[in-house]
C-alpha cells in the first residue's frame, strides 16, 4: 500500500493542474464563502420623488437608524410616479418613494413605496422597513409580486446554461478533436483555418441558442415567469453573451490536452461564475473585492440583462452598459481563442514563432 | 558515419543518379517534397537538425530512425502542422503552407478517424472536405461493416480505412507516420500493396516504420538518428559500406556465448551468429579465447545492422 500512496503523491506533483485546484478550490471557496456569500442586503438604494421628497430625506438623515439602512441615490421634487418606476425598472434604486403632488390624484395623499421585486433579497429587506412603518405609507412590490425566486433565478439559469454549452461542451469538442489527432487531420485538409473553427463552433452556437428558446419558454410555461421586455434586447444579449462563453470555451481548449483537462480547467471557471454572478448571492451584499471578481464575468452582465429585459422591462439606456461590457468581452475572448486555435492548427501559415506549441510538439512523438 | 552535407543535398534525388540539384524547372515539376537543411527547436531542445530530404512523383521514401529521432516532427514541418525553426521546405512545389491540399495524402498515427461516426460517414466527410463526387466503393472488408462505428471494428480495418479516405481524392503526394504498426502481417502486406499500387501511379510517399522488410521495400531510405541525418540513399546504398561476420559453429550456442562474453555486438540469425560493425580478426580471436572451432566470413551487412552501427557512430560523434 505504501507502494501506491507514494506512487498517487508522485503522480499529483507531476499534475499542476490538479494542484492548483486543490490549493487554489479551497482558497476561493474561503473567500467567496467569506466575503460573498451573503444573503442579506444591509443597505437599501431609495429613490424619492413629489414635493415632499426633501422632507423625506431630511428624515431619513435625522433617524440614526433609518440613515444606516436606507441609503437615497437620487431625489426629485419635480418628477411623480412614473419617474419613480423607470428608476427601479433601470435598477437605480431598489426601492422609491412617492411623496405628495408626485402621487395620483386618486391615492389620498398617502405616501407611496415602490419596492423592486426582481431584487429578491433588497426586496425583502425593504417589506421589513415598510412593515414597520405601517399605515402611513401604501406599498407595492414590483416586477414579482410575491417574490417568486423561481421568476428571479429563470432569467439568470439561461445565462448559466449557456455558459455551460459555450464553455464545457465546447471545450470538450475541440479538446476531443485534438486527443483523436483529427484536428491536425483537418489541418491538412483544404479547409482554410477559418472554416475549421467556424465550423466546429458554429454546431455549438445553434445548440445553445436552442437551449435558450426551450429554457425560456419552459421558464415562462411551468414558472409563470413574465417576459415584460424587448425579445430583440434579450435575444441580442445572449448572441454577444454566447461568443464571450464560446471563446472562454475555445480559449479553455487550446490550454488542454485532453478531456479531463478541460473539464478541470472549465469547472474552475464555472463555479466562481455561478457564485459570483449575483445569480444566487446578491452582488450589493458582497465586499467590493469581490464584487469586481464577480464584474469580471460575463454571466454578471447577462444575468442584468436577461432578469433586467424579463422582469423590470428595462430601457435600453439601462442595457447598454452590460451589452457594452458584454461587446467588449466576446471581443477579447473570441477574438483570442481563434487567434489561438488558427496557430495550433496551422502554426506553418501564421509568421510569429512557436514558443508555446512547443510541449504538443515534443509529445507528439 | 558522418553527417550529410549539404552538398549531397539533393544528389540523391529521384531513382536515378543523375546528380541533378533539384531546381531545374523539369526536376522541380517531379520533386513533390523538397526539404533543404531543416532544423526544428522547442526551446533548447533540438528535436531536428539539419535535416535534409526529398521525394518524387512514383517514389516511396522511407524515414527511419529509433522511436525519438524526429521522424514525426520532420513530417509535421512538412505538412504544416510545425514551422520549422530554420531550413526551406517544399511541398508540391510551393512553400507548405500553401500547397495545394486537395493533392495531399495523409495517414497521421493516430489515423485521425471520427471513431464515434460510422465508416461510411467518416468516408462522407472525407468526401465532402476534398469536393470528392466520384466516391471509390469501399474495400470488401470494409463494405461489410460500412455501419458500425469506427470505435468497434479492429486496428487493422480503422487502418484500411484511414487509408481509403486519405486516398479518396486521389492525391499526388502521400505521407504515412507509422502506416502498419499494431497491424498483422497479412493485413501490413495488404496496405503495402495498396502503397506499391500507388507508387507505380505515379504517386510520391513519405513513409515513417519500425519495420525493416518494410524499409527494404522503400525506393529509398533516409535514416535520422537524435533529429540529424545518418543516411541516405537505396538499401544497397547505405548496407554497401557496412560489413558484418558470420560465424558458423556446430555448437553455435556456445560460439554466441563466447562473442557476447567478449564483449561484441552478436546476433542470432537462425544458427549461426552474426557481428556487424567488428573486423573478422577480433571475431576469431575471440572465439579462440574461448576455445570454440567455428568458420566465420565476411559478409554485406544488412539493413537492420546498419541502423545499428550508423546509431551508434552518430552517439560517439555526437
Amino acid at each position: 500500500m505504501r507502494a501506491m500512496v507514494l506512487k498517487e503523491f508522485r503522480e499529483l506533483r507531476r499534475d499542476k493542474r490538479t494542484l492548483a485546484m486543490l490549493i487554489g478550490l479551497p482558497l476561493m471557496l474561503l473567500i467567496i464563502f467569506g466575503f460573498a456569500a451573503n444573503f442579506t442586503v444591509d443597505t437599501l438604494e431609495v429613490a424619492v420623488a413629489g414635493s415632499d421628497a426633501d422632507q423625506v430625506e431630511q428624515l431619513v438623515a435625522s433617524n440614526p437608524q433609518a440613515e444606516d439602512e436606507l441609503d437615497i441615490v437620487a431625489t426629485e421634487p419635480g418628477e411623480g410616479e412614473a419617474w419613480a418606476r423607470d428608476q427601479l425598472a433601470d435598477d437605480h434604486a431598489d426601492l422609491a418613494v412617492v411623496t405628495g403632488d408626485g402621487l395620483a390624484d386618486d391615492s389620498g395623499g398617502t405616501p407611496l413605496v415602490l419596492i423592486d421585486g426582481s431584487n429578491l433579497f433588497a426586496a425583502q429587506a425593504a417589506n421589513v422597513v415598510v412593515a414597520g412603518l405601517g399605515d402611513q405609507v401604501d406599498h407595492e412590490v414590483l416586477y414579482n409580486p410575491d417574490l417568486t425566486t423561481s421568476w428571479v433565478m429563470v432569467p439568470a439559469l439561461i445565462g448559466l446554461i449557456l455558459t455551460f454549452i459555450g464553455t464545457l461542451i465546447t471545450s470538450i469538442g475541440l479538446v476531443r478533436e485534438r486527443e483523436s489527432g483529427t484536428l491536425e487531420q483537418l489541418a491538412v485538409m483544404p479547409f482554410s483555418s477559418t472554416a475549421v473553427i467556424l465550423g466546429k463552433i458554429t454546431p455549438y452556437f445553434l445548440l445553445a441558442c436552442v437551449d435558450m428558446v426551450i429554457v425560456t419558454v419552459l421558464g415562462m410555461w411551468v414558472f409563470d415567469v413574465p417576459f415584460n421586455g424587448s425579445v430583440v434586447a434579450f435575444v441580442l444579449g445572449a448572441g454577444i453573451f454566447l461568443f464571450a462563453v464560446l471563446g472562454i470555451g475555445v480559449l479553455i481548449s487550446t490550454v488542454s490536452q485532453n478531456t479531463g483537462q478541460a473539464v478541470q480547467v472549465a469547472m474552475m471557471t464555472l463555479l466562481p461564475q455561478v457564485l459570483l454572478s449575483g445569480m444566487i448571492f446578491p452582488l450589493d451584499a458582497m465586499a467590493a473585492g469581490v464584487r469586481w471578481i464577480g464584474y469580471l464575468f460575463p454571466l454578471t452582465w447577462f444575468t442584468k440583462i436577461s432578469q433586467g429585459v424579463m422582469l423590470r422591462d428595462a430601457s435600453w439606456e439601462y442595457l447598454a452598459l452590460p451589452l457594452g461590457i458584454l461587446v467588449v468581452m466576446a471581443c477579447v475572448f473570441f477574438g483570442l481563442a481563434v487567434l489561438r486555435l488558427r496557430r495550433s492548427i496551422s502554426p506553418a501559415r501564421s509568421h510569429t514563432p512557436q514558443v508555446e506549441g512547443a510541449a504538443d510538439g515534443v509529445e507528439a512523438r | 558515419m558522418s553527417r550529410t552535407t549539404e552538398t549531397d543535398g539533393g544528389a540523391t534525388g529521384t531513382t536515378g543518379s543523375t546528380g541533378h540539384t533539384g531546381s531545374s524547372g523539369d526536376s522541380r515539376s517531379k520533386t513533390l517534397i523538397d526539404a533543404r537543411d531543416v532544423s526544428k527547436k522547442f526551446g533548447e531542445f533540438t528535436a531536428v537538425d539539419g535535416m535534409s530530404l526529398d521525394v518524387g512523383a512514383g517514389e516511396i521514401v522511407g524515414l527511419l530512425g529509433a522511436n525519438g529521432a524526429g521522424k514525426t516532427t520532420l513530417l509535421r514541418m512538412i505538412l504544416g502542422l510545425e514551422a520549422a525553426t530554420s531550413g526551406a521546405i517544399s511541398v508540391l512545389g510551393t512553400s507548405t503552407a500553401r500547397a495545394d491540399r486537395t493533392a495531399l495524402g495523409y495517414v497521421p498515427q493516430g489515423l485521425g478517424l471520427y471513431t464515434s461516426l460510422t465508416l461510411d460517414q467518416n468516408v462522407e466527410f472525407v468526401a465532402d472536405a476534398f469536393g470528392v463526387t466520384d466516391i471509390p466503393p469501399l474495400p470488401a472488408a470494409l463494405a461489410a461493416v460500412r455501419t458500425r462505428q469506427v470505435a468497434s471494428i479492429g486496428l487493422g480495418r480503422q487502418r484500411q480505412l484511414a487509408f481509403h479516405c486519405a486516398l479518396l481524392h486521389a492525391p499526388r503526394l502521400l505521407v504515412l507516420d507509422e502506416p502498419t504498426s499494431g497491424v498483422d502481417p497479412l493485413a501490413r502486406a495488404r496496405l503495402w500493396d495498396t502503397i506499391h499500387a500507388q507508387a507505380d501511379a505515379g504517386v510520391g510517399v513519405l513513409v515513417t516504420t519500425h519495420y525493416m522488410q518494410e524499409a527494404e521495400q522503400c525506393t529509398r531510405l533516409a535514416i535520422m538518428s537524435h533529429g540529424r541525418p545518418v543516411a541516405r540513399g537505396t538499401t544497397a546504398e547505405i548496407t554497401a559500406s557496412h560489413e558484418a561476420v558470420v560465424v558458423h559453429a556446430d555448437d553455435w550456442s556456445r560460439a554466441f556465448a563466447a562473442l557476447g562474453e567478449a564483449g561484441l555486438p552478436v546476433m542470432l540469425a537462425g544458427r549461426t551468429s552474426r557481428v556487424a560493425g567488428t573486423t573478422i580478426e577480433d571475431v576469431d580471436a575471440a572465439l579462440d579465447a574461448a576455445a570454440v572451432p567455428a568458420r566465420t566470413e565476411t559478409v554485406p551487412a544488412t539493413l537492420e545492422e546498419t541502423m545499428v552501427l550508423v546509431e551508434r557512430a552518430a552517439r560517439q560523434a555526437g
